[in-house]
Order: C-alpha cells, then structure tokens, then sequence
C-alpha cells in the first residue's frame, strides 16, 4: 500500500505538467467499483503510456498492443450480456475482459492520447481466414496510401497488412474523421461511435 | 364589461395560446423528428453505399456508376465522394423543386436536410468520405401534411374546448347573472328576492346580503304603507259612522271639478240634522249616535246607485252627497224619499218640528271650483232649513254656463286640428325649490285652429261631450313621437293621458305599434302620467302598459293623488317616477302623514311633486315639509 502512493507520488512529480490519461478519481472509483487488481491495472497502464510520450511511432504501436492484448478475449453476451457493445478503454481495463472491437478501441484512444494522429488511425473490419469469423482490427496509415500496420489481438506482432494474409479487409472507419465532417452539420457520427464517445466523457467504468 | 365577458376573452386567449404552444411544440417535434430521419436515411445511404463502393477498388468510374445508380433511383439532394486530402472525386446534385407544398411554408419553415458521411476504402486503404444528403422536398410535404393535420385536429378540439368551457362558465357564473339582475333591481327600487342560494360561497354570501337588504327595504316600505294608511283613516274618517270626513272632501272634489272629467256634472246634496241637542237630552247620546249611523246607513244605501258616488260627514250634524250624472229631478224625488224616510228613522219621543232633516240639493258643473260647489251647496242647505214646514228640500238652481262656442263649431274646430295635424303642446315647468333646477316638463296637449291656439282646459271638455277625446290623445301621441318638438331634445318630459283613452280598447295596440316605429330612439325622456285614481283601481290591468313603457324605457307618474286611506302596494308594483298631489293634499296633511307618504315614496325612488302651486308664499311649508318640488304658476315666478 505504501509502495503504491510512492509510485503515485513519484508519477505526479514526474508529470505534474503533463495531463494523465487516467485521473486519480477515476482510479479510485476502480479500486472502489472492482479490486486492487483493476487500481494496478490502470496504474501500470498510466505508467506505461506516461513512459512513452517521447517514444518512435513504432515503440508506442507495439507497446500499446503489447499491452492491452494482455487483457483476456471475451464476448459482449459474456462480459455484457449484450450481442454487441463498444466498451469504454475504463470498462475493458478494469474488467480485463473485452471483444476484438474492445482492444481496438483501448489502442486507439491509448495511441490518440500518447500523439498519433487519428486520421492515421482506422477501425478495420476485417474477415478472419483462420477463425473464419468476422473481425476487427486497428490499421495505422504512416500516409494515406502507405500500407498500414495491423494492430491485432489475436498477434502480438504489429505486420504489415501483406504480412496479414489471413485477413481481408472490408470496411475502414474512423469515428474522429467522420466526427469532424458530421460537427459542420452539427450531425452524429455512427450510434456507437456517438455513444462510445459519450461514454468516455462520463468516465464510464 | 360584464365578467362573463372578461373571462371569455381570458378563457379563449388561454386556450388559444395553449393550443398554439402545444401546436408550435408538436410541430417542432415533428419538424426535428423529419430532418433525424432524413439523416438516418442519409447515413444508412452512406453506410451501404460505401460498403459497395469498397468492391470498386478505387475504380472512380466504377465508382461513379455506382453513385449514380443510387442516386437515380432514390430520393436525394446530393450525393458526393471526397479523398482523403478534400478534394471532390465526384459529385451528383439535384434542382429537384418542392412541389404540393405552399410558398410561405417553404420560406417561414427552413429545413435543411443534414449531410451523413462514411468512409470509403479500397482494400486496405481508406479512399475517402462519402456524403450522402436526402432530398427535402418530400420532408416538406410530409410536414407539411403534418401541419395540416395537427392544425385541422387542434382547431376541432380548440371549438370543443372552447364551447365546453363556455358552458362550464355559464354554469358557474349562472348565479353572477341573477346577482346582477337583483342589483340592477335593486338600483331600479324593486324588490326582488333570490330564494334558491348560489352553491359557490362567494356567490352564496353576496346573495344572503343582498336578500337582506332587499328585505330591509321592503319592510321600510311595508311599514310605511301601513302607517300611511292607518294615518289617512284617521285624519279622513269620521270614526262614529266610518264615512269620509270634510277634509277628505276638500281633497277629493277636485276629481269631480276638472276639466276632462268624463262626467260633466251631478248632485250635491248636504243634508243636516237639525235640533240634534234637543235629541240629545229626549233620547240620551247612545241613541243619538245610533241615529247618525241610521241616517248614514241610507245615505249609503240611496249612494250606491250612483257610480263614483261619495258620502261624507261634513260636522256632527251635517252629510254630504255626491252623485255624479245625478238630474236635478231626481236628486229632488230622491230627497223626499229620504225625507220621508227620516220620519221613520226619527224616534216618535222627538219634537218633528225641532228635530229634523234638511236637504239642500245644488247641481254642479265640472268646471266649477271646489270652493264654489261647497258655497252653493252650503246656500242650499241654509234655504233647506229655513222651509218651515215638512220636506225642508231646497234646489238651488244653477246659474246657466252657456258655452261661448256651440256643439258643431267645436266639432269643426277639433276635426280641423285632427285633419291638419295642429296639435301643440303647451309646455309648463316642474322646479326643485331646493336647487333651482328644472326636474322635468309638463307637456300640456293643445289645438291650434287658423286663428286662436285652444288650451287643454278649453276644448277637452266639448271634446269628451263629442266623444273626440280619445282621438284627440291619439293623435297627439302620435304626433309627440312621430314629430317631437325639436326643444324637447335632450329634456324629460311628462305627458298625460286620459282614464278614457286608457281604457278604450284600441289604444294598448295602438301605443304598441306607434311605440316600435318611433319609440325606440327618442330624443327625450317620456314619462307618461296616470290618475291615481286609476293606478290603485286597475294596477293589474295596468301592468301591461308599465310593460309596453319599459321596454321603451318610458316611465309611469302619478297624478291626482289625495292619500286615501288604503293599501300603496300598487306604487310598488307599477314604480311610478313620482307622484304629483294638488298643493292643498300636502299643506293639510299632518306632518305624520307626510313623513309617512315620503318613506315609502323613497324606499322605491318615488319623488313627491305638488301641483298648482300659485302662489309662493306655500313654498315655504313644502320645504319645511320636505316637498322641493312643485308645479304651478310659482314656478314661473321662480323663473
């Protein structure tokens, strides 16, 4: 216990200037709402981004989904008792618990916040040749045409998209991109973008 | 503004705003439910359409083939593909023109139709954003069907509403209408009684009060009428025999001595018992008051075949008779008779030649004054007594009042004015003595012929005698209505008619019509004035004309009143404007009496008027008695 306020401690005189990416309410709500387990989690998850601010691209890519694929697979019905449900990066940490789209979205938000420009950045619906199931992944485009890396949950190697043969893509969305079309006409994005975004506003955990 | 009125108007902009705010909001929501489902079909639009695109890989005029196909066979504004660096990669756009919908709605309804966007890939990569924007133009005529609807059920319901609410306010404000009816009674002295209590409490406590002080005021006036008439029995009523006293005479003849009295002339006969002290000391007084009340039993008796006859007891010893249409002869045959028959009432113990009775017979005319008529028949009854002998009866003849004017050339005179249409009216003024001003006119019917003006008091009586009367009142009438002097504008002023023309049968009918034609925007206030006589005798009868009057708002007034002792309810039933009584009435009168007469009059708003007031010394007395208004040569005097 004393141990972990030092670290705190530690992390708010290393980045007391710096906005973390989770704050210390909502770190506790955890501790309160799940166990200590879920508080880790979340601490050593604030850890580890603050330890990349200044990190390459490609460090923040494979750290993050490094890090979040340690989380385990579960089905919304399981975890949510819902067929399909976009879980806040709080819900899918503190649960340790999440579907494909779940990681997707922990590594987008975790990437958006340590820099990475999310007009690089795609939902990726994908077909799975080797689960023979629908799927989705996080793309990132260095350029608009470049090839993207694949972030997936199911590889903890960050390839190419030619070095994934056993997926196809089908759809790219990104919700940030459509979000900033959609604000001119003061529209919505997508229902479960919009709610996604609502949900991580309220600190959903 | 009536409450009712207030609360209608207040009810209807509340419901009407209502209704508006209900109807602006529905409709907004409605308005904003469209343009959401133009975006959801926008989106969905996007959203499948991209997804087909993806299969074109990048194919732009695959690509184009396929945005075309779509927007071709849907409903769109616009649908265009943007790359990722914002540049149009192609774009389609509809001139499509809002039909079935009216101008102004298009131009006071802005409806702007939102843009959905989704991303477009080939393989891998992202191409693009697909914009998709849905036609408004069906939005338009959907809303507008919407409008149309909510405005077409609203206004139904508004209708419904409101005529429910009208009713419920009538019902509630029911007792509010009756209240106002009894205030307005009550400004109008009448004495209206709410028995069925108003349910609201409000309502209920303002009845309950009224209803008392209605209640107040009618005792007042009961109380009074009681008096009054108790008053007037005693200072009228001689209270051995129960016959009228001289005063009363005095106060009555005048009914006899007018000018338009339909009876011209009749008997005056006084008849008195001489040697009543002798009678006295032979028969003891017991005995002798019975032979008064004998002696009035056959006065009466011999009375009643004459119609408005009157018997009155002059003093202790002296009767009076009055028998209008009464010939001299048989006043004479019926004198003897009583003679005769006194000899029979007169006790055989009494000496006939000291105890006896007298009859002095005089036949008056209707133009003769009171004073004249009491003179001749005091004349009569002295030379009655002086007859040494049984039947001490005198006639004292009647001095011949020829007319100037005969028969015919009255009748000339009249049919002329009649014809030619040239009746006048007189004018005379009734003042209040207290402040000066004038209360109202006294409108006073007259003929002109080609030379000479005729007053009321010169041609009614050869009217009456030619049966022209009641023509001539018609006529003027008529012509006060049809062709009301222009002076009179802007005045109130009184007009008498004739217990004659009153009672013909024609005239109610006549003064109805003449009344719908002329009567309903006259230029001044009419009060037509009735005999006292008249109202007390045939107040129900009455009635109907009061009726007929109000709805023109014409008053009724009193005239020849003398105060006789009976009920007054009538002056309640038929609220005359006032009443109008000779001066004499109210300077002989005990101050009881008057004080009596002015509570009831006042109880009901009844003003108190003397009349032939000449001279102006009286005006002192009527103040003094609380009389300030009068009629008369004084008024002239005042000026």
């Amino acid at each position: 216990m004393i141990l972990k306020y030092i670290i705190l401690f530690l992390l708010a005189l290393t980045f007391a200037n710096a906005e973390a990416y989770v704050s210390q309410d909502m770190i506790n709500n955890v501790a309160k709402k799940y166990n200590k387990f879920a508080e880790n989690r979340f601490i050593n998850m604030e850890h580890k981004l603050e330890g990349l601010q200044d990190k390459t691209t490609i460090i923040k890519l494979n750290t993050v989904n490094t890090f979040f694929n340690q989380v385990n697979y579960k089905s919304d019905m399981e975890n949510y008792n819902m067929a399909d449900y976009w879980a806040t990066p709080w819900e899918f940490l503190a649960r340790d618990a999440g579907d494909c789209e779940d990681y997707v979205i922990a590594k987008y938000f975790a990437l958006k916040y340590l820099g990475i420009d999310p007009k690089q950045m795609y939902f990726t619906y994908v077909k799975s040749t080797q689960f023979k199931e629908a799927h989705m992944v996080l793309t990132y485009f260095e350029t608009p045409t470049s090839e993207p890396l694949v972030l997936d949950n199911n590889n903890r190697f960050v390839l190419p998209a030619s070095k994934r043969v056993d997926l196809t893509p089908v759809y790219n969305f990104n919700g940030d991109v459509l979000s900033a079309s959609a604000k001119k006409a003061n529209q919505k994005t997508t229902q479960k973008w919009d709610d996604l975004i609502l949900n991580i506003k309220k600190g959903k955990i | 503004m009536t409450l009712f009125k207030q609360l209608s108007i207040l009810v209807t902009l509340l419901l009407l705003s209502i209704f508006a705010t209900v109807l602006g909001v529905n409709f907004q929501n409605s308005a904003k439910s469209v343009q959401d489902q133009l975006y959801t079909d926008a989106k969905n639009t996007a959203t499948s359409l991209s997804l087909s695109l993806a299969s074109a890989n990048g194919n732009i005029s695959m690509i184009s083939t396929m945005i075309n196909a779509n927007f071709d066979n849907g409903t769109y504004q616009s649908i265009s593909l943007v790359d990722m660096n914002g540049q149009v990669l192609y774009e389609r756009h509809s001139e499509r023109k809002i039909a079935d919908v009216p101008k102004w709605f298009v131009k006071y309804i802005p409806i702007k139709a939102p843009i959905a966007a989704a991303n477009v890939s080939a393989g891998w990569n992202p191409i693009g954003l697909l914009n998709v924007q849905c036609d408004t133009a069906t939005a338009y005529l959907h809303l507008y069907t919407i409008l149309y609807s909510l405005t077409i059920s609203f206004s139904v319901i508004f209708i419904i509403s409101l005529i429910l609410l009208y009713i419920l306010l009538i019902m509630l404000l029911k007792p509010l209408k009756n209240i106002r009816l009894q205030a307005e009674a009550i400004s109008n002295n009448k004495f209206i009684i709410q028995e069925k209590l108003p349910y609201t409490q409000d309502f209920k406590e303002v009845v309950q009060v009224m209803n008392i002080m209605v209640k107040k005021v009618e005792d007042i006036f009961n109380h009074a009428n009681e008096t009054l008439r108790h008053q007037s029995e005693l200072l009228y009523k001689d209270e051995a025999t129960g016959l009228y006293n001289k005063k009363y005479l005095l106060n009555k003849l005048p009914e006899y001595l007018k000018v338009d009295a339909q009876i011209p002339d009749g008997i005056c006969m006084m008849i008195a018992l001489s040697g009543g002290a002798e009678a006295n000391q032979a028969l003891g007084r017991e005995l002798v008051d019975k032979l008064y009340v004998d002696i009035t039993t056959m006065l009466r008796r011999q009375a009643k075949d004459f119609n408005n006859s009157l018997v009155v007891r002059m003093n202790g010893t002296e009767f009076f008779l009055l028998l209008p249409e009464c010939s001299e002869e048989n006043a004479l045959s019926l004198a003897n008779y009583m003679d005769h028959g006194s000899t029979i009432l007169l006790s055989k113990d009494l000496d006939e030649k000291v105890t006896f009775l007298s009859f002095g017979v005089y036949k008056y005319h209707h133009t003769q004054s009171v004073k004249q008529v009491i003179s001749a028949s005091d004349y009569a009854l002295a030379q009655a007594k002086l007859i040494p002998h049984k039947e001490r009866v005198y006639l004292h003849k009647t001095v011949s009042n020829d007319e100037i004017m005969g028969k015919e050339e009255w009748r000339k005179l009249i049919k002329f004015a009649l014809d030619h249409n040239t009746i006048h009216f007189d004018t005379y003024k009734v003042l209040n003595i207290k402040s000066g001003e004038l209360v109202h006119n006294v409108l006073s019917i007259a003929l002109l012929s080609e030379s000479q003006k005729y007053s009321y008091g010169h041609f009614i009586a050869p009217a009456i005698s030619l049966g022209l009367d009641i023509q001539i009142h018609k006529k003027a009438v008529e012509k006060l209505l049809k062709e009301p002097p222009f002076e009179l504008k802007g005045t109130i002023c009184s007009l008498r008619l004739s217990e004659h023309y009153l009672d013909n049968p024609a005239t109610y009918n006549g003064l109805k019509s003449l009344f719908e034609k002329y009567a309903k925007n006259l230029s001044f206030k009419l009060i037509i004035e009735l005999p006292d006589i008249v109202l007390a005798k045939n107040s129900k009868q009455l009635q109907v004309f009061k009726e007929l009057f109000e709805n023109y708002n014409i008053q009724i007034g009193i005239f020849e009143f003398i105060g006789e002792p009976r009920d007054y309810n009538y002056l309640k039933e038929l609220r005359p404007a006032y009443i109008k009584a000779e001066v004499n009435y109210f300077l002989s009168q005990t101050s009881e009496n008057i004080s009596s007469l002015q509570v009831a009059a006042n109880s009901i708003g009844i003003d108190l008027i003397a009349t032939s007031v000449m001279e102006l010394e009286a005006l002192g007395t009527l103040k003094a008695r609380k009389i300030n208004m009068i009629q008369g040569r004084a008024t002239e005097m005042l000026g």
